[in-house]
């Protein structure tokens, strides 16, 4: 069975999703690839969630946290049970990111607070001279915010070489299109300008993600690392992909039906 | 209380290398004793302190213990929701200094103003609130947060009003501190500069006890009810807003606990309309003696004057 396998952590998400009623299914789907080769193949975890040792990987998009939960099915770290239950009466495991759940690092949804934590995060193991990075996954409507770009100043000026930051660029947010929002330009140039090396990626492609982050991790420089993970939202689901809907949409038995079957399909081609 | 504040600080990074204390570009010689003793434990963090807030979340939570200094206008009124999720959801160990409470920048007008850092944070769950009035006080406090495992916030208002213990005093808990102490029906309970102000009103109430809170959350709510219990009337200064504030946390134990009659005096529900010296911004808000005492005035009339209960 291959690990992480993008299509397997999407049925997770529409598990959830169903079972809970909840939404954001959009807002999961464009970072499926970004966490499953994170995973996969980068972060040092350990069996159980927070070991001392960890790498820090740290949701500042909280509204993407259905995605995170379904690599933690992977890992053992959630059961079917904790799937099937998703938001329902007394569970522990919430519509967005919360700090309290083993594994997840931050509380997040009020968006721009993960940025700055992770930089402490990074600020701290540099300090320790321990060798944990911290990865941090913003989204591009997140970018909206403020404390995103004190942070990225902060992260630059103490040289935080262990900090890598993915932008998951979908090109949405809540409301409609970044550009018809809030133009955010070109966004590796504006982490360049602030002090980071950094580099695009096809955030759906696993090799090229696999590589970008490998080399980032890799690279000798004291600067903080950005990896802008151009993405669609929604992604893996026809009537999904690009339709901002389904950032607040709930799934019908019917939408639900249609989506799995869709993934069966891709996975059949696949077989095949 | 500036100057005991600057000497803890230098000798508790020395005798922690964990502490790390963080400013958003304030503070200037207060920090010159930790600049020279422990430099890299000083960080500017820039003016910048919705980041700085997450900066020292993620420091505690990588095993360090942030001091997090601003001045109270932003520290923590304008970072209040970093400290909520970032800080107290978490119940991370980071002290936060909020300077210059109150009026004190009182030529600055409302930006470096403040009156609701109480009321703002007392609505948080986790953090414990500490609010000084003298140099014993601030030793005590600053001891008492070194230990705290959870957020914490020191309230720094005007500093340099002399002292209102005669030694050093020592926290228990939440319990009020006594000050002064008398056979009257009166009692004054008071916080940070106001303490001071209460000091001064006894000389009018010569029977009048004193007590001075500098914790403000969490409060011990028996010796709270005890003094309620053993007096007729409790006044409440503060240079805070009366909404949230000390006054509204003694009130709320009162009713609750010990139906007492209980005056709330401090900033009532206005900014400042002009700015000159401290002691005029007092007098603006009624904060000084003659707009003190007519304030205790007008509640002993309503107290006197009450119709009485029906049967």
């Amino acid at each position: 069975m291959h690990p992480f396998d993008p299509r397997r952590l999407r049925q997770t998400v529409l598990r959830m999703a169903f079972a809970g009623k909840t939404a954001h299914i959009a807002c999961a789907f464009s970072l499926i690839e970004i966490l499953a080769v994170l995973y996969r193949s980068h972060l040092r975890l350990g069996k159980q969630p927070g070991m001392a040792w960890r790498d820090y990987l740290v949701l500042s998009k909280g509204h993407g946290v259905m995605a995170q939960y379904a690599c933690h099915y992977e890992l053992g770290w959630i059961s079917d049970a904790d799937i099937e239950a998703y938001c329902s009466d007394g569970t522990r495991l919430k519509g967005l990111s919360d700090g309290h759940v083993p594994g997840l690092e931050v509380s997040s949804g009020s968006l721009g607070h993960g940025l700055s934590i992770a930089v402490g995060l990074a600020l701290a193991a540099k300090r320790r001279r321990s060798e944990q990075r911290c990865i941090a996954i913003v989204g591009d409507g997140e970018m909206n915010e403020g404390p995103i770009w004190e942070a990225i100043l902060f992260a630059a000026h103490h040289e935080l070489g262990n900090l890598v930051i993915i932008v998951d660029e979908n090109g949405h947010q809540a409301m409609g299109p970044t550009g018809e929002i809030m133009r955010l330009g070109k966004l590796a140039d504006k982490f360049s300008a602030f002090g980071c090396e950094s580099r695009e990626v096809d955030g759906h492609d696993e090799h090229a993600l696999d590589m970008a982050i490998g080399e980032l991790l890799s690279s000798p420089s004291p600067c903080p690392r950005a990896l802008v993970a151009r993405t669609i939202k929604g992604h893996g689901i026809s009537f999904m992909e690009n339709d901002n809907r389904w950032h607040y949409t709930r799934l019908t038995p019917q939408t639900f039906a249609a989506a799995m079957v869709e993934l069966d399909r891709q996975g059949k081609q696949v077989a095949a | 209380m500036r100057g005991v504040f600057s000497q803890w600080l230098a000798r508790a990074c020395q005798a922690d290398e964990r502490i790390i204390v963080l400013t958003g570009d304030h503070g200037y010689s207060l920090f010159d004793d930790v600049r020279r003793e422990c430099p890299e434990q000083y960080l500017n963090a820039g003016v910048a302190e919705q980041n700085l807030i997450g900066v020292a979340a993620g420091l505690a939570k990588g095993g360090f213990r942030p001091i997090a200094y601003g001045l109270g206008a932003f520290i923590p009124i304008r970072v209040l929701e970093q400290i909520k999720l970032d800080i107290c959801y978490e119940n991370l160990p980071v002290l936060l200094i909020g300077d210059g409470a109150g009026v004190v920048y009182s030529t600055l007008g409302t930006s470096h103003q403040c009156a609701e850092d109480i009321a703002a944070l007392r609505a948080l769950p986790n953090i414990s609130i500490l609010s000084p009035a003298d140099d014993h006080e601030m030793s005590a406090c600053l001891n008492e947060a070194l230990h705290t495992t959870g957020p914490c916030y020191l309230r720094i208002g005007k500093a340099d009003r002399g002292t209102v213990h005669e030694q050093n005093v020592q926290l228990q808990g939440g319990r009020l501190l006594s000050v002064r102490t008398g056979a009257g029906p009166l009692v004054w309970i008071a916080t940070g500069s106001m303490v001071q102000a209460a000091l001064t009103m006894a000389q009018q109430w010569p029977n009048s006890d004193i007590w001075s809170a500098p914790v403000i959350k969490p409060l011990d709510i028996d010796h709270v009810v005890a003094i309620c219990r053993s007096h007729r009337a409790v006044i409440v200064l503060e240079e805070h807003s009366i909404y949230g504030g000390l006054g509204s946390a003694i009130a709320e134990i009162a009713s609750e606990h010990a139906p007492t009659w209980v005056c709330r005096i401090g900033i009532r529900d206005r900014f400042s309309e002009k700015c000159g010296s401290y002691s005029y911004l007092l007098a603006e808000h009624g904060l000084d003696t003659p707009g003190i005492t007519a304030q205790v005035h007008a509640f002993l009339k309503r107290m006197n004057c009450r119709p009485a209960v029906a049967a």
